[in-house]
């Protein structure tokens, strides 16, 4: 199973597969006249647009790294990996345009220039952020993967049949809610090992509760709504309800849930990475590099490229998102915006 | 007719100088940076300054009770409270030596023609126990032969959990009979039953006998374990409320494992967990005395006219617990630390690039001293598992592909040595100037790969990547980038090493499975000898009873190990000791990685009489320039205003936008 | 009231025996009680002293249903346990023995004494910046303060306590960088740094909530029928959006109320603050399940105290709704 998923083809399609998902749902939201009137709203806000401009960099910045092709020395490379291998590697930390090592035992000529300086181990600090959008994508995306229907589907179960569904499925998210966060993430990620797979799964289970809630609450709204009334007495089945009619009048707010909760994860490594729990050896990641700024800044001189590296980058994608989200909320709902 | 509009801000107003007055009040009570909390006195009694040393605790004590703790931080509160019968001299590390404490002069040691030994213990006379409620009247009591006993019948005892029980029964006479004994028995343990091996000769004469030759119960006599403690304290302390109180409260006592009552040069005064251990010197210590020389000449200045002085030198310890090392650092820096071992995270900040302080320290006055613990760090593999098992030239391979070097530069400032051996420098055994044969040399870690039957790291015969996997516990970003580097070592051959990472718990039940390949693992001596190394690998301490986990196996070495344990220190054990170590290195059980060294930041007011790592109890030996400090504190925390103003003109700025925005709207 | 009051806390009961049924299991999957043991007693344990060590902690019983003749079906690790747990009985440390009723009692002092403040001085602060912020609504500062909140929302706590403890504590020395010292007013100067921070790291996000709540206030009908009659600006907004808008706060506040005591496992780490913030945490790594237990069991009936008490709020500041 784990050598199935090594296969690079395997992991590339995992990728493509991903990113066709997310278009084939806003293609099926479009259709929805709801998301077209947003959509007119949306293009004329101009910092939404711009966030979403900047998320779509992001996203692509992460599929070049994300994605895998063949190579002669190294097995495989990713394709940011290849696009940078001119860039050389140094034995430990160099200043941004620096021209030799600092604080080795004995400082030696780099290699080559790094507009960023590089790491602990001699890796170019720029290039190691731009891997790092791979995890957050891989975080965010997976995970959402894992939570978005979970808590989409108990949600629209639990607003639609009430009586002992509902019971149950509230019952269910009231003792998760109770249990703190940090013991399940921690055991789960125990339990499955670490890796960017463990960690989804491990923030999946701990997020859905919210989007359940809501969307619990959004269904019920919407069952007593006449239109379902009457598509009921018309005889329509109970699934074609939930498919037809209420899945698509709630689709919004997974909307931006999605986009919302994507900020909330990508924090969330970091936190974790600080927890000791976060992404496995040898995979770039802010939040790694923010926990290693720890040790960093209180080094002489100053490493502080890594740390500002890494924050920024974060913040840009944390921010664009937070901002795509408030315009995606005023667009669907300009009344509450 | 128009209403005049009444404006609130006499309300506002009241508010805001209600909240300056808050904030003014609070600010003024906030006031320093001192973190330290106020000294358990403020004047000695004849009127000159209370000392306190202020120390660092990387974690909380997991037990104060002698017989039961026996990680580092634990002990390092532990043995200035609590004096053993023997301690290691605090002026000679190399080789380490162990001198009287508790006891008159050395034991004398009878070999018996049976082969069972006897140790004749004589204690000092006149010690006292500390003054403690535990004691009738509040007042220590003297100590006597009956208990050292008393310390011996708690390691036997099994509610005790003492670590190293099974360990001392193996040699001990009667206490494995006593322990079992108190196993089985339904009322728990008896205290009044004798233990035949440690025999009360009179009121401050014991002696031990043992069942077979073991020269390091020397070094056992050096340890917590073994230290007399009295009765009075376990059955005092109880953990139950009690009328202790004025007038006959009624008060809970801490339980015993929390209130050590003992001997030692200082008196355990306070745990609070997460904060802080204080120590009170004890005014009745006479144990020991400073020593009068033996000290390296650099010392001579500081420690000659502390010749022969009474102890302890100061009057308080203070140990605050840090649960992140940054801080530690910067209390260092801010001189409410006297010192601190520079950890990896400080290290670049306090030395430079040519092993010096930066010029940052240098300028206050700091000076650093580097210290090499008596412990060894080694890659293990898994000699069970059933790819490295059979193959000792992939093992050798993978070994001649591991270039330590680099990672101590990077991770060390190449402060700490890369070892050589299994043992560790100062400790019998070590060889001056060995090389590994199977050292750094990539070029032939190939050949050995090709030889094993992995050309370029692929299996021969089919042609796939030989994958290994290496078991790490990573905890944070440097450990992460250790195992990353450890990782891109080996791959240097054309393998590939998978980084699994664990969970110290984790990691410790897998090593004890057997399942793993490459793990990263380490040693701090018990005490100085090699018998405290090499019975790692001998083939009888194979887990889940031993610390075999590499599950090394050769009869050869276990012959070996078995005639040099029993040897006392001579050129002969010092030959077997060379066998034993060429043996671990042909067959390349293990790579030999690194001896842990640090540097010791030493501010100038809290200089160093002794850097003897062997002695956890060696604060009594500690000096303070009192005038020093508080001049050097007052000029390292100089407080800048200017951020308050930037603060206070922004918030007013944003105020008058508000009134200035409000006017115009309602015009 | 009474009965609505009796049915939340039955309805409760099932939720914590939930709770201790996940953390059970959790605990078994995470490590054996064997691998416990051997962390604890440290690297010279034999197996005789692990057998001692769970035999005494009652680790080597059956783990659900005791089957053995002679004795109780429920005498079993986990009937044990909710029965300690149900009578509060919270037992001891499995790793340095302490009581854990002083465990936590002593911890939640330093806990609650940076979290409270810290709570209410950014709630405080969070509703005069959006005050402030709807004051000024639709000019460039309304626009730079909705960025700045977003902005604020986006940076990983750690950067705030780095920052922090470098800036404020170390470069210009104002308090301690690091510990904690319960002795009179002399515990101020510990305490204000982690305060501040904690406040300004959920700065961000309440500004922007409360800001939208606010706005949200501002649209409704009597406003405009208050502005028409002439109510002055200020008048209308400290008076007339504040006390309606609080209705929406309050009971966002309450629910998060009894969780204060588990305090602020960041900010208490990078300090040095003895209390519960990270008490889970570390148990959790050290394999201290008795620990574990204690501090999920008594994290969830706090989230379910915060839950009733934010019902109860509801009924008694919004009259339409009723319990029911």
């Amino acid at each position: 199973m784990a050598r199935f998923f090594d296969n690079i083809w395997v992991q590339d399609a995992i990728v493509v597969f991903g990113f066709a998902l997310v278009a084939a749902l806003i293609w099926r939201g479009s259709r929805n006249e709801r998301w077209q009137r947003a959509w007119k709203r949306l293009r004329r806000d101009k910092v939404g647009m711009i966030s979403g401009v900047v998320i779509a960099l992001y996203l692509a910045v992460g599929a070049l790294e994300a994605i895998q092709i063949p190579h002669r020395e190294w097995y495989s490379v990713s394709i940011l990996g290849w696009l940078t291998q001119s860039i050389p590697h140094e034995t430990s930390y160099s200043a941004p345009f620096a021209k030799e090592t600092l604080s080795v035992a004995k400082a030696e000529a780099l290699n080559g220039t790094h507009i960023l300086g590089t790491d602990a181990l001699g890796k170019d600090t720029f290039v190691q952020t731009l891997r790092a959008c791979r995890t957050a994508l891989i975080i965010g995306g997976l995970t959402s993967a894992i939570y978005i229907p979970l808590g989409t589907l108990l949600g629209i179960l639990a607003g639609y049949y009430r009586r002992w569904v509902d019971d149950l499925i509230q019952y269910i998210y009231s003792t998760l809610a109770s249990i703190p966060e940090i013991l399940l993430l921690i055991s789960i990620l125990m339990v499955l090992g670490k890796g960017l797979g463990t960690m989804s799964i491990a923030l999946g289970v701990t997020s859905w509760v919210g989007l359940c809630r809501l969307i619990r609450g959004e269904t019920m709204r919407q069952a007593e709504r006449p239109y379902i009334a009457a598509a009921r007495s018309l005889g329509q089945s109970q699934w074609k309800i939930v498919t037809s009619h209420l899945l698509p009048n709630v689709l919004h707010l997974v909307l931006i849930n999605f986009v919302l909760g994507f900020s909330g994860l990508v924090l969330a490594e970091a936190i974790l990475s600080y927890l000791g729990v976060g992404s496995p050896v040898g995979t770039a990641s802010w939040g790694a590099m923010i926990d290693g700024a720890r040790s960093e800044l209180s080094r002489e001189p100053l490493v502080w490229w890594n740390l500002t590296a890494a924050t920024a980058a974060l913040f840009g994608l944390v921010l664009s998102l937070n901002l795509f989200g408030d315009a995606l909320r005023r667009a669907f709902d300009p009344k509450r915006g | 007719m128009k209403k005049p509009r009444v404006f609130r801000v006499p309300e506002l107003s009241s508010l805001t100088r209600l909240l300056f007055l808050a904030a003014t009040t609070l600010w003024l009570a906030g006031c320093g940076n001192d973190p330290n909390p106020r000294p358990l006195h403020d004047k000695r009694p004849d009127g000159s300054p209370w000392l306190v040393r202020y120390g660092a605790l990387p974690d909380e004590p997991r037990s104060l009770d002698p017989q039961f703790a026996y990680e580092e931080t634990s002990r390092a509160v532990l043995e200035p409270v609590v004096e053993m019968l023997l301690e290691y001299a605090p002026m000679k590390t190399d080789p380490y030596e162990v001198v009287p404490c508790l006891l008159e002069s050395m034991p004398e040691h009878t070999a018996n023609p049976d082969g069972t030994q006897d140790y004749l213990c004589k204690l000092k006379r006149g010690i006292l126990f500390h003054d403690d409620p535990c004691f009738p009247g509040g007042k220590g009591r003297e100590l006597t032969a009956t208990d050292a006993l008393f310390a011996w019948q708690r390691i036997a005892d099994p509610k005790v959990e003492c670590p190293v029980q099974s360990t001392l029964a193996e040699y001990v006479a009667g206490l494995a009979e006593v322990a079992e004994a108190g196993k089985t028995s339904t009322t728990g343990f008896d205290y009044s039953q004798p233990i035949r091996g440690i025999e009360i000769i009179d009121d401050h004469t014991f002696k031990i006998h043992l069942l077979k030759p073991y020269p390091q119960i020397i070094y056992w006599l050096a340890m917590h374990f073994t230290s007399p403690m009295p009765r009075e304290w376990v059955e005092y302390y109880d953990g139950r409320s009690h009328p202790d109180g004025p007038g006959g409260e009624m008060q809970i006592r801490p339980l015993y494992k929390w209130k050590p009552v003992a001997t030692g040069a200082f008196v355990f005064r306070e745990y609070t967990p997460g904060q802080r251990v204080r120590l009170e010197r004890n005014p009745h210590y006479i144990t020991t005395r400073f020593p009068e020389g033996g000290w390296p000449p650099e010392k001579e200045a500081l420690n000659r006219p502390l010749a022969g002085r009474a102890l302890p030198l100061v009057d308080e310890i203070d140990f605050t617990i840090f649960r992140e090392t940054l801080p530690v650092f910067l209390l260092a820096r801010q001189g409410y630390l006297d010192g601190m071992a520079v950890s990896k995270d400080a290290f670049n900040s306090v030395v430079t690039v040519s092993q010096q302080l930066t010029p940052r320290y240098r300028e206050r006055g700091m000076t650093i001293e580097k210290d090499i613990e008596p412990s060894s760090f080694w890659l293990m593999f898994n000699m069970q598992d059933p790819v490295l098992g059979p193959r000792p030239k992939l093992r050798q391979a993978l070994s001649c592909a591991f270039q330590p070097q680099g990672w101590i530069d990077i991770f060390y400032n190449g402060v700490a040595p890369v070892s050589q051996q299994l043992i560790p420098p100062g400790i019998f055994g070590f060889q001056k100037g060995f090389t590994n044969p199977y050292g750094p040399d990539l070029e032939k870690g190939k050949r050995l790969l090709a030889e094993a039957g992995f050309p370029n790291g692929r299996d021969a015969s089919t042609g796939r990547q030989l994958e290994m996997t290496m078991d790490v516990t990573a905890t944070g970003a440097t450990e992460r980038q250790m195992a990353e580097y450890e990782q891109r070592q080996f791959e240097q051959l054309g393998i590939k090493v998978r980084v699994i990472e664990n969970t110290f718990p984790r990691l410790l039940e897998k090593e004890d499975q057997g399942n793993f390949q490459i793990a990263s693992t380490g040693w701090q001596a018990d005490y100085p000898d090699p018998e405290n190394f090499f019975f790692l690998f001998y083939s009888k301490n194979f887990p889940p009873t031993g610390k075999n986990t590499g599950r090394y196996l050769n009869p050869e070495f276990d012959r070996l190990f078995e005639q040099m344990a029993t040897m006392e220190g001579s050129p002969e054990r010092f030959e077997i000791v060379k066998k034993m170590n060429a043996l671990l290195l042909e067959d390349c059980a293990m790579i030999p990685f690194f001896n842990k060294a640090y540097y010791r930041l030493i501010s100038p007011f809290a200089p160093r009489t002794h850097n003897n790592l062997m002695l956890e109890g060696g604060v009594k030996y500690a000096v303070l320039d009192y005038d020093l400090r508080e001049k050097k504190r007052r000029e390292w925390n100089p407080v800048a205003n200017w951020p308050i103003a930037v603060a206070v003109f922004a918030a007013l700025g944003a105020v008058g936008y508000g009134v200035m925005l409000n006017r115009r709207r309602n015009v | 009231m009474f009965s609505y009051l009796l049915r939340r806390i039955l309805y409760a009961i099932p939720i914590l025996l939930g709770v201790i049924l996940i953390t059970f299991l959790l605990s078994f999957v995470v490590q054996s009680p064997a691998t416990r043991a051997k962390v604890i007693l440290g690297k010279r344990a034999t197996p005789a002293a692990i057998a001692d060590w769970m035999h005494h902690r009652g680790y080597d019983k059956p783990r659900f249903f005791n089957t053995k003749s002679g004795e109780s079906l429920l005498d079993s690790q986990f009937f044990n346990h909710v029965k300690k747990l149900a009578t509060f009985r919270l037992g001891v440390s499995d790793v340095t023995g302490r009581d854990l009723k002083e465990v936590f009692k002593e911890g939640a002092i330093p806990s609650l004494l940076i979290t409270m403040p810290a709570f209410f001085v950014g709630i405080a602060l969070a509703v005069s910046i959006a005050l402030y912020q709807v004051f000024v609504r639709d000019t460039p500062l309304d626009t730079f303060g909705a960025l700045a909140a977003v902005a604020m929302m986006s940076l990983p706590p750690m950067v705030w306590i780095i920052f922090g403890q470098a800036v404020v504590a170390l470069s210009l020395n104002y308090f301690p960088a690091f510990g904690y010292d319960l002795h009179g007013l002399s515990t101020v100067k510990f305490l204000i740094l982690p305060i501040a921070l904690i406040a300004v790291m959920g700065l961000g996000a309440d500004v922007r909530l409360y800001r939208a709540i606010f706005l949200e206030e501002i649209a409704q009908d009597y406003i405009r029928t208050a502005q028409a009659k002439g109510v002055s600006n200020s008048r209308l907004l400290f008076v007339h959006v504040l006390k309606n808008g609080m209705i929406s706060l309050i009971t966002l506040i309450v629910a998060h109320l009894p969780l204060l005591v588990m305090g602020s496992l960041l900010v208490e780490n990078f300090f040095g603050i003895p209390g519960l913030g990270n008490t889970l945490f570390l148990a959790i790594q050290q394999g201290d399940f008795a620990t574990v237990f204690a501090s999920v069991y008594l994290g969830s009936i706090l989230y379910l105290i915060g839950l009733i008490l934010t019902d109860i709020c509801y009924a008694l500041v919004d009259p339409r709704i009723r319990l029911s």
